[in-house]
């Protein structure tokens, strides 16, 4: 009887577990199949530009207009340093400009007054050489009659240094004429000076604008800690203003799954600020490299190679960027724990 | 490859025990916060599988059908298995 049972019950038991082993391993490799071609990670995270909100210029902070988290526009005024010693520089900048500008009057007098010589130089050539030919005339004249005795040797002779004096004469007056029209010179070096003086006056100008900061952004303050009164070096940050006209996600993909993903793939993304909104993303770039700690290259000598004899491998990650619609701005918070899902999920139907 | 096309099939054959899963009508990611760490969504399937796998065979028992059965631990193992797979099909699946 027993036997009879055993025998009976044996066909139709067998039959049930290996349906029910079949079944669980072909739809086991169809699930391990549809996740392989839907690659998603929990390891995310929010992402979005920052700006380090920074005057060129420092001074004491007299006009904080934003609070900590607060949201604001491109262009709108965030902070003001004293604008003082700014102003100062400007008013010094301007009066060395006015400064330049009096000698480059001055040096354009100078030179018409050389000009001027350069003209009466080279009259006083011509009157030169009209006396050393009166003299030539005269000695010329003189000397048959000094010869003939008509007139006494004195004379003749007076009549000979005469031109001989009219001759250095003319030769002293080219010389000076020459001199005269090297001396005029131009206005080179004070138009010089001038510009250099209205470029330190353009540079004081700008300074002193930056002691006006203004939103370069749409976003929001973070990293706030001071108040009125504080003195900032030039250059240092004094919030940072996160940029919210783009949000990422950033999540770590492995990377026997990366072939599956293309640059502007859909993605579903959650934040887990609400997991039950699903957030529409479109992938934006993957990493093309990242630090292994396997081994380490120095810049001088080799390299370092840890002595091993691992036979599994963990896979390598590399983060994928995925740019979010920012119809949610609730959820949007850097840093936020994220989920996602290339090319699957209820955003990408 | 196939995914496409094997979607509308799984989805039917988990349309007969959909009532049980009525997390898979609504949207949401798939990770279970749990005192403030994420768990993954497959290991509450998992946890799933093996509770049914339990339920199922006292069920058997109850009813007799586990006196006709062989192989006892795959075939309760197998079935745990389906159920914790079609689980995160319907709920997390892609």
């Amino acid at each position: 009887m027993d036997k009879v049972s055993t025998a009976r019950r044996r066909p139709v038991g067998k039959i049930i577990a290996i349906v029910c082993i079949g079944v669980a391993i072909l739809y086991g490799v169809h699930v391990a199949r549809v996740d392989h071609a839907h690659p998603s990670t929990d390891d995310g995270s929010l992402d979005a530009e920052v700006v380090h909100v920074a005057s060129t210029v420092g001074g004491r902070l007299i006009d904080l207009r934003v609070d900590l988290n607060q949201h604001v526009r491109r262009g709108d005024l965030l902070y003001r340093l004293d604008p003082r010693p700014y102003e100062l520089v400007v008013a010094q900048a301007a009066a060395n400009l006015a400064l330049a500008e009096a000698e480059v009057a001055n040096q354009q007098r100078a030179v018409g007054v050389k000009e001027a010589n350069v003209v009466a130089a080279s009259q006083g050539v011509l009157r030169a050489r009209a006396d050393r030919d009166l003299a030539a005339r005269t000695v010329d004249r003189l000397r048959p009659l000094s010869a003939s005795h008509y007139i006494p040797l004195q004379e003749y002779d007076t009549a000979q240094t005469a031109l001989h004096n009219a001759e250095t004469a003319l030769v002293q007056a080219q010389q000076a004429s020459a001199a005269a029209q090297i001396a005029v010179g131009d206005l080179n070096s004070s138009l010089a000076a001038r510009d250099a003086a209205h470029a330190a006056l353009d540079h004081a100008r700008y300074e002193l604008e930056q002691t006006t900061v203004y939103a370069s952004q749409d976003g929001y303050v973070t990293s706030l800690h001071v108040k009125t009164g504080e003195i900032l070096a030039p250059s240092q940050a004094l919030f940072t203003l996160i940029a919210d006209d783009q949000w990422y996600a950033v999540g770590n993909f492995r990377e026997n799954d990366l072939h599956t993903i293309r640059i502007g793939d859909c993605a579903t993304v959650y934040s887990m600020i609400d997991r039950h909104t699903p957030i529409q993303g479109v992938v934006r770039s993957i990493g093309r490299g990242v630090a292994s700690l396997d081994s380490a290259d120095l810049a001088r000598g080799l390299p370092i190679v840890a002595r091993e004899m691992d036979w599994v491998h963990v896979a390598q990650r590399f983060p994928v960027r995925v740019e979010l619609d920012h119809q949610h701005p609730d959820l949007l918070r850097v840093g936020a724990t994220t989920s996602i899902a290339v090319g699957s999920g209820p955003a990408c139907r | 490859m196939s995914i496409r096309a094997g979607k509308p099939h799984v989805l039917g054959r988990a349309a007969g025990i959909a009532p049980a899963f009525a997390l898979g009508g609504c949207t949401q990611a798939p990770v279970i916060p749990l005192f403030g760490a994420y768990f993954p969504g497959w290991l509450l399937c998992a946890l799933v599988g093996v509770v049914a796998a339990v339920l199922i065979r006292f069920l058997c028992i109850l009813c007799g059908l586990d006196a006709i059965l062989s192989f006892r631990l795959f075939t309760y193992l197998a079935a745990g298995t389906v159920i914790a797979l079609v689980l995160w099909s319907v709920v997390f699946g892609p």
